[in-house]
């Protein structure tokens, strides 16, 4: 349930249904709302505070974050890359396994290189 | 009625505790050596099958039984002894709420408001405009649902510190078991307010409580925070090489299931136990899960 519901406030705030700067409903109106108990309401919310997606506001309430549109927006921009750079490496009849592994390889020796680099300087 | 003792609100003192309470009906052990305690503020579930002694527990509570051994308070004060103190903050309803079918809606709820000094006379309006109860109306003339519904009024228009609700949803369709659920979370909104749900609609236990504890045959087999239970129960599958023709024999698992090369098993251990499991038995992990509060409950029923 609790699951559920920070998958569905983060899927609302990317599609844009919540937009940066707007108050979440409150924790009551909300288990009001989908009849779950308010503690899971506090939860998930802490969850996308310490996400740096929302902000708790002292006695004011929940607030998406300003910052959440760059972010969004430079998401969004980023799709079409990702999906040129997939449907190059479909093309050479990589399975799903296999991209998703040298995604993986190219970020971690990404860090590696960083993490040497550093201890060098 | 007389003053109602007002208790520390600093104290977290549990609104329930049960010790070591056991109640016999003949040869039917009802209640078996149950402890448990309930905090404020929280929704408290009550799972089990008929029989396994949820509504002889809540009856304990509510001061209609005697303990025959043990000890039972609620909100410190023994309810047999102080049935006044104790019921006047506590709102109740049953599966069968026992209404008297002669009466009209609007007599039901002056008859009940006498004998709570907090009624709130606009809360009940409210509640009686959104379930479109007609104040009129003879009792005995209201479908099952509506008199759900104007159990629920009586039950809650007092705005009780504790409120019972024993099997409410039972044959009851789903507008009126949301109109219940709705109740639960108001109440448990209202600050430091607490809920006891018994019922074996899982499903609805697992949305609202904070705490579940389920009865077997008279004896508590689990009561933890509902967090804590889903996350040490696992349901995990494994496959074999060669069928087997008895169950694989797994630490921790409360049931064990299947046929042949697959074998599921529900365990109540921690989240890494699996792939140890599998080196050992020589199998392959076919899923590793959590476990639902049915998968639970059928497991520790013994099913």
């Amino acid at each position: 349930m609790y699951l559920q519901l920070v998958e569905h406030l983060k899927h609302s705030i990317e599609t844009g249904a919540i937009r940066a700067g707007e108050q979440l409903p409150s924790v009551r109106r909300m288990a009001e709302d989908l009849l779950i108990n308010p503690n899971t309401v506090v939860r998930a919310y802490r969850d996308l505070e310490s996400e740096g997606i929302v902000e708790l506001r002292h006695g004011s309430g929940v607030f998406v974050h300003e910052s959440i549109s760059g972010r969004i927006d430079l998401m969004k921009k980023a799709e079409p890359i990702m999906r040129s750079a997939v449907d190059r490496l479909e093309s050479l009849d990589l399975a799903e396994d296999d991209i998703r592994r040298l995604m993986e390889n190219e970020l971690a020796s990404r860090r590696t290189a960083r993490h040497t680099r550093k201890r060098r300087a | 009625m007389r003053e109602l003792a007002v208790p520390n609100p600093a104290s977290d003192e549990p609104i329930v505790a049960v010790t070591n309470l056991s109640r016999r009906f003949g040869p039917k052990q009802a209640l078996n050596d149950v402890t448990l305690a309930v905090s404020r503020g929280c929704v408290f579930g009550l799972v089990g099958e008929n029989g396994a002694g949820k509504s002889t527990l809540i009856k304990h509570l509510l001061g209609l039984w005697r303990a025959e051994a043990g000890r039972v308070k609620v909100f410190g004060l023994d309810p047999v002894s102080e049935p006044t103190a104790v019921l006047a903050r506590i709102g109740y309803l049953s599966e069968q709420p026992d209404l008297p079918g002669w009466m009209r809606v609007a007599e039901l709820l002056r008859y009940t408001q006498a004998f709570y000094p907090r009624w709130d006379a606009a809360y009940a309006e409210q509640l009686l405009g959104q379930f479109g109860l007609d104040v009129s109306a003879r009792i005995d003339t209201l479908s099952k649902g509506q008199r759900a519904r104007l159990g629920l009024i009586a039950a809650e228009a007092h705005r009780p510190d504790l409120l019972i609700l024993d099997e409410p949803s039972s044959g009851l369709d789903p507008i009126v078991r949301r109109d219940i659920l709705e109740a639960i979370i108001r109440t448990v909104t209202d600050e430091g307010r607490t809920v006891i749900f018994s019922s074996h609609l899982l499903d609805e236990v697992e949305r609202v409580s904070d705490h579940v504890a389920m009865l077997h045959q008279g004896t508590l087999k689990l009561c933890a925070p509902l967090e804590e239970i889903k996350a040490r129960h696992r349901r995990v599958s494994f496959r074999f090489e060669v069928p087997r023709t008895e169950p694989p024999e797994v630490a921790g698992a409360i049931r064990v299931n299947g046929a042949g090369r697959e074998w599921t098993v529900i365990s109540d251990a921690r989240r890494a136990f699996a792939p140890a499991v599998a080196q050992h038995l020589g199998a392959v992990i076919v899923e590793d899960a959590e476990a639902s509060l049915d998968e639970i409950f059928v497991a520790h029923a013994g099913h």
